[in-house]
C-alpha cells in the first residue's frame, strides 16, 4: 500500500550511510548482512518496513523495495514510461522515466533505481526537461513519421509524449534516411509494423514472463536489435492479443482491426465478457451499431490487465449468422413471422404437442444469462415441470456434486487465491483453454515461487511444468494416499490446491473422481481452513455457476421423462439425437447455429454486448454487464421475451421490468445480485458439502476411462465464436497449423487494406 | 452508512436494490442483509421505529432540482450508471483517472439506427450522447439523488459500479538477476 506521509522521514534519512554522494540502497545493505534475506528478496511481503522520500518537495512514505517511479506515482508525479510496465518485470531500457535526484551526478532512471529513504527526488526541473526531450529525440530519430496511418493514432504513447515533453524541431538530417526493418509474421491476430518499434521490449516480456512464448525475443545490438520469433513461426498463444495493448508504439496492431476505427470515433461500455466462465472485464468499443473491438478492463481480482484472444477478437462473429426476426418452421424450411404470430406458435405448439408437467423441458446453453434463467425457470415451474436441463453431456440427470451447497460447484479459492498455493492438482482440466487468464497467474506463480503442479487427465501444453500422474481417476488414489513424489509433496503443502475441471461432471467416471477428491480434501489438514479453502471447480460456461446457483437441476422424475416440448434456452451443444422426433422445439437464442436447426420456432435475442445482465463466473462472483450497442433487428432481450411468451402460455410472470426481476433473483439467492464481490462459502458449510459429496457417491465404481479435456479448440467453443471469421483464421493458424493464407495478402501492400 | 439510508427513503420501490448496489463494500451489505430485509417494500425494521418525519428528511439538504430543471419526465424511469471509467490498457498515461461519470444505458429497440446512405448513426435517444463527469463518487450520487421532487419523486434510480480494483506490488529491477535455488522456471530472450 503506497500511501503519502507528513513528516517524520529527515531524522532517518540522515543518518543513511553516503557514498560518493549516493545513498546506499537499503535494500543491499540489509541482505547482504544476511543470507536468508537474500532467499526472500523476490516476495513482496517480506518487505514490512515503510521508508520516507521526498519528491518534488512532497513527502511520501511508501514500502521498502518499491521503485522509485511508483514513489513517484504515489506522490502524484506523472513520469513518463515507455518500458515499465505495472505487470511486467522491470526492464529499464528506453530511459524515459529520467528524474533528478539530489545529489546524483547524472538523471536516474527512475524504474530501475530502488526509492531510497530520505532522498530528494525531482520530476519538474530543467535537467529533467532537457533529458527527456533527449531521450524523446533519439527515439524519434528512427521512428517513421506515419501517424495519419497509423493504428495506434490517437492512444499511442509515443504520439502524446513527443506531443508534451519533445521538442519541437527537428535536427534529423541523415542523408540514408531512417532505419527500417522487416515486418514479422506473428500470426491472424497481431499486425506488426517493426520500423515502428521502440525496443521497450514490453512485448517479450510479456510473452516470457505472462504467456509463455519464449520464442519471442530479440537480435542483434544497437541499431540493428530486432524483435522477433527468431525463425518463421507464429505467435501460438491464447494471450497474444495483449501485446497490441502493450506495445507503447504502432509496431504491434490488431490485425482484425486494422484501419477500421479511430478512438475517438469509438463508444466505451464497460461490460463482462461471458465466452468463459472467468467474466474477464471488458471494456466493449462501439461505433454506431457495430462493435468495433473488446478492450479488457483492470481489474486484480478477475483478469488483472489480460484478456484471452477469444475474449478480444471473437466479437465479429456477433455479425454473421445473427437471428434478426422470429422464425417459425414450415415443412423443412424457416419462414419469416412477427412477434405474435411466433409466441402463438409456441402456445399452440404447446397445446398441441400434450406436453403435461415434466414433459415439458427447458435447455440452458452456454451463454444463458441470469436473468433468463430465472425468468425460464420461473416459467416452467408455472407449468408444472421440474425438467430443468444443462445443455452438456450427462446434462439431463442431476449433477453428481450436487448443488445444495455452493462450494461443491465454485471455483472457492478465488482467483487471485490461485497465487497463494504452494502445490496444485489438476483433474480432468486444461486451465489454458477453459480459463487462459487464470492460467496466467498458475504460470506467474509457478515462475516466482516453488509451486508444484500436477496433472491428471489428457496430457496437454499448460505454459508451466506439470508432474503427469495419469490419464484417469485411479491416479487419484496415489495422491490420496500420498504415494510417489507428487503425493508426498502434496501432502506437506501449506496451502494446497485441487482444481477439478467442470468435464469431470460430465464424464462416466465424474462420481468416482469427485469421490477420491472429496476424500482427499477432507484427510488434508491444510486443505480447509477458515482462511484457505482448497477445493475448486474450474467452470468453463459462462451460464452454469448461475444455472447451479438458481437450482436449475432436474427432479429425478423428471430426467426419467420424455419430452414432448422442448424449450433450448442458447442451448447449442444439443446432440439432434437426444431430441425426440414428435416433440416441439422453440429456440431462443442469438445465432443460428445447432440450436436453431432444431428448431420449430426461433425466437431471436440479444447477444451478451446487446443487454445488460447478471453474469456469475466461476467463483460465483456476480458481475452486471452492460449494452453496448441495440440488438439487430426485431430481436428482444431475452428475459423480455420469456416474460412476453408467458402472458401467451396464459401463466403470465409476475416481473414487468428488471428492476423487479432483480428483485425476484434477491429472494432466489442474494448474491445473484451482490454485484462485484464473492462470498466465501465457510470452511464448516464447505465441509458439509463435501459429507454429501461423499454420500452421493459412496460405493461407486471407476470404470478407468481416461479423462478427457472437454475443449479441443480454444477459439471455437461457442456459437459467437463458430461465427466469427478471426476465430476461423486463428483454427487454421494455430490448431491445423496450416499456412493461413494471411501474410500472402499482406505482400500486396498496405494499401489494399484500406 | 448514511448514503445507505437516505437512498433507501429516496426510492422506497426499489430501495433495496439501490440501497444493495450502492456500496461495494461488503461490509455495509452484509448490515442490509443482516436486518433481514427480503422485500423490497417494506422499510427496514430498524429504520420503521424512528418518527416519520426525521426518516424522511436526508441527513444533507438535497435541492430537489427536478422542481426547476426542465428536464423531461423521461428521465425518471431510467437507470442511471455511476462508475469510474476503466484507464485505457493502451495507454499509460494516468490523466483523468480519477473522474467519476454518470451515463445513461442503450435503450432497447428504438436506440439507434444507421442512416442508409452515409452509414451514420442516428438516435432517437436523446441521453445517448450525454455524460455527465464527477470529481468523486459522492459528488455523482448526489447528484442522481438530488433529481427529484422533494417528497414526490425521489432522484433518479442509480447502479454504483465498483471502481476498478488495482494492486500492484512494489518493484524492484534486482529482481531480475535474484538467485533461484531449483531448476530455472524461465528462459529470458529480452
Ligand atoms: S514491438 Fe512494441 S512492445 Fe515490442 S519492443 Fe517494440 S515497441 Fe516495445
Ligand atoms: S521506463 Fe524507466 S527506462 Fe523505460
Amino acid at each position: 500500500m503506497l500511501r503519502i506521509a507528513a513528516g517524520r522521514a529527515a531524522a532517518r534519512s540522515s543518518s543513511r550511510p553516503i557514498v560518493n554522494g549516493r545513498t546506499i540502497p537499503g535494500v543491499c545493505s540489509s541482505c547482504s548482512a544476511n543470507r536468508s534475506a537474500r532467499r526472500n528478496f523476490s516476495s513482496s511481503s517480506s518487505r514490512q518496513a515503510d521508508i520516507t522520500l521526498t519528491v518534488d518537495g512532497k513527502e511520501v512514505t511508501v514500502p521498502q523495495g518499491t521503485a522509485l517511479i511508483q514513489a513517484c506515482e504515489a506522490a502524484g508525479a506523472t513520469i513518463p514510461r515507455f518500458c515499465y510496465h505495472d505487470r511486467l518485470a522491470i526492464a529499464g531500457n528506453c530511459r524515459m522515466c529520467l528524474v533528478e535526484v539530489e545529489r546524483s551526478p547524472k538523471p536516474v532512471a527512475s524504474c530501475a533505481m530502488p526509492a531510497m529513504p530520505g532522498s530528494k527526488v525531482f520530476t519538474n526541473t530543467p535537467l529533467v526537461h532537457e533529458a527527456r526531450e533527449g531521450v524523446m529525440e533519439f527515439l524519434l530519430a528512427n521512428h517513421p513519421l506515419d501517424c495519419p496511418i497509423c493504428d495506434q493514432g490517437g492512444e499511442c504513447d509515443l504520439q502524446d509524449q513527443s506531443m508534451r515533453y519533445g521538442s519541437d524541431r527537428t535536427r534529423f538530417h541523415e542523408i540514408t534516411g531512417k532505419r527500417a526493418v522487416e515486418n514479422k509474421d506473428l500470426g491472424p491476430l497481431v499486425k506488426t509494423v517493426m520500423t515502428r518499434c521502440i525496443q521497450c521490449t514490453r512485448c517479450i516480456r510479456f510473452a516470457n514472463e505472462v504467456a509463455g512464448v519464449e520464442e519471442l525475443g530479440s537480435t542483434g545490438r544497437g541499431n540493428d536489435l530486432q524483435i522477433g520469433m527468431y525463425v518463421e513461426k507464429t505467435m501460438d498463444s491464447e494471450l497474444s492479443g495483449n501485446v497490441v495493448d502493450l506495445c507503447p508504439v504502432g509496431a504491434l496492431t490488431s490485425k482484425p482491426y486494422a484501419f477500421h476505427a479511430r478512438p475517438w470515433e469509438l463508444k466505451n461500455t464497460e461490460s463482462v465478457d461471458v465466452l468463459d466462465a472467468v467474466g474477464s472485464n471488458i471494456r466493449v468499443d462501439s461505433r454506431g451499431l457495430q462493435v468495433m473491438r473488446i478492450q479488457p478492463r483492470v481489474n486484480d481480482d478477475v483478469n488483472e490487465e489480460w484478456i484471452s484472444d477469444k475474449t478480444r477478437y471473437a466479437h465479429d462473429g456477433l455479425r454473421f449468422q445473427r437471428l434478426t426476426t422470429p422464425l417459425i418452421r414450415e415443412g423443412d424450411r424457416f419462414v419469416p413471422a412477427n412477434w405474435e404470430e411466433a409466441l402463438t406458435a409456441i402456445a399452440d405448439g404447446l397445446k398441441a404437442s400434450g406436453a403435461q408437467d415434466n414433459e415439458i423441458q427447458a435447455v440452458a446453453g452456454h451463454l444463458a444469462d441470469t436473468e433468463s434463467l430465472v425468468a425460464l425457470k420461473d416459467l416452467v415451474n408455472r407449468l408444472g415441470s421440474d425438467n430443468l436441463i444443462l445443455d452438456q453431456q450427462l446434462g439431463d440427470k442431476a449433477p453428481v456434486n450436487g448443488i445444495d451447497i455452493r462450494s461443491n460447484y465454485l471455483f472457492n479459492s478465488t482467483i487471485p487465491g490461485v497465487e497463494h498455493a504452494d502445490v496444485i492438482l489438476l483433474v480432468g482440466t486444461n486451465p489454458r483453454h477453459e480459463a487462459a487468464v487464470m492460467n496466467s497467474r498458475i504460470r506467474k506463480s509457478w515462475m516466482h515461487t516453488p509451486l508444484e503442479v500436477g496433472l491428471i487427465g489428457e496430457q496437454v501444453d499448460t505454459a508451466y511444468g506439470y508432474s503427469y500422474l495419469g490419464p484417469d481417476a485411479r491416479a487419484l488414489a496415489d495422491v490420496v494416499a500420498g504415494k510417489g513424489d507428487f503425493g508426498a509433496k502434496f501432502k506437506a503443502a501449506k496451502k494446497p490446491l485441487v482444481i477439478v475441471g467442470s468435464a469431470v461432471t460430465e464424464h462416466a467416471d465424474g462420481a468416482g473422481v469427485l469421490k477420491a477428491v472429496a476424500k482427499l480434501v477432507q484427510g488434508h489438514k491444510a486443505m480447509l481452513t477458515p482462511e484457505w479453502n482448497g477445493f475448486s471447480v474450474l467452470q468453463r460456461v459462462a451460464s452454469r455457476p448461475a444455472a447451479y446457483d438458481i437450482g436449475w437441476t432436474p427432479s429425478k422424475a423428471a430426467s426419467q421423462t420424455t419430452p414432448k416440448f422442448i424449450y433450448l434456452l442458447n442451448a447449442d451443444e444439443v446432440d439432434p439425437k437426444s431430441i425426440p422426433q414428435n416433440a416441439f422445439v422453440v429456440y431462443q437464442g442469438h445465432h443460428g447455429d445447432v440450436g436453431a436447426q432444431l428448431a420449430d420456432v426461433c425466437l431471436p435475442g440479444a447477444a451478451y454486448t446487446e443487454k445488460s445482465t447478471t453474469w456469475i463466473n466461476t467463483e460465483g462472483r456476480s458481475q452486471l454487464g452492460r449494452t453496448a450497442v441495440p440488438p439487430p433487428g426485431a430481436s428482444r432481450e431475452d428475459w423480455k421475451i420469456i416474460r412476453a411468451l408467458s402472458e401467451v402460455v396464459g401463466q403470465p410472470l409476475p416481473y414487468d421490468e428488471v428492476l423487479a426481476l432483480r428483485d425476484r433473483m434477491w429472494e432466489i439467492s442474494p448474491s445473484l445480485v451482490r454485484y462485484d464481490v464473492t462470498e466465501p462459502v465457510t470452511s464448516d458449510i464447505a465441509l458439509a458439502g463435501l459429507k454429501t459429496l461423499s454420500s452421493r457417491t459412496a460405493g461407486v465404481a471407476i470404470s478407468g476411462a481416461p479423462l478427457k479435456k472437454p475443449i479441443s479448440n480454444f477459439y471455437m467453443t461457442d456459437p459467437i465464436s463458430r461465427a466469427s471469421v478471426t476465430m476461423a483464421q486463428c483454427t487454421r493458424a494455430f490448431v491445423k497449423g496450416e499456412n493461413y493464407g494471411f501474410s500472402e495478402e499482406e505482400k500486396t501492400g498496405q494499401a489494399s487494406y484500406a | 452508512m448514511m448514503l445507505a439510508s437516505t437512498s433507501r427513503i429516496a426510492c422506497p420501490r426499489h430501495g433495496l436494490l439501490i440501497a444493495r448496489s450502492l456500496h461495494s463494500s461488503t461490509s455495509v451489505l452484509n448490515t442490509n442483509i443482516s436486518k433481514g430485509t427480503s422485500s423490497a417494500t417494506e422499510p427496514p425494521a430498524t429504520e420503521a421505529k424512528s418518527t416519520v418525519p426525521s426518516e424522511i428528511l436526508p441527513p444533507h439538504p438535497i435541492i430537489p432540482a427536478d422542481q426547476i430543471s426542465g428536464a423531461p419526465v423521461e428521465l425518471r424511469h431510467r437507470v442511471v450508471r455511476i462508475f469510474q471509467p476503466a484507464q485505457n490498457t493502451m495507454q499509460s498515461g494516468p490523466a483523468k483517472g480519477s473522474r467519476w461519470r454518470i451515463d445513461w444505458d442503450v435503450l432497447q429497440g428504438a436506440g439507434r439506427w444507421e442512416n442508409p446512405l452515409m452509414g451514420w448513426a442516428s438516435s432517437g435517444d436523446y441521453m445517448q450522447g450525454t455524460r455527465i463527469g464527477f470529481r468523486s463518487k459522492e459528488d455523482a450520487i448526489h447528484f442522481a439523488e438530488k433529481q427529484g421532487i422533494f417528497l414526490v419523486i425521489s432522484g433518479w434510480d442509480y447502479y454504483v459500479q465498483q471502481e476498478p480494483v488495482k494492486r500492484i506490488p512494489p518493484k524492484n529491477y534486482a529482481e531480475n538477476y535474484v538467485y533461484k535455488p531449483n531448476k530455472l522456471r524461465i528462459a529470458r530472450t529480452k
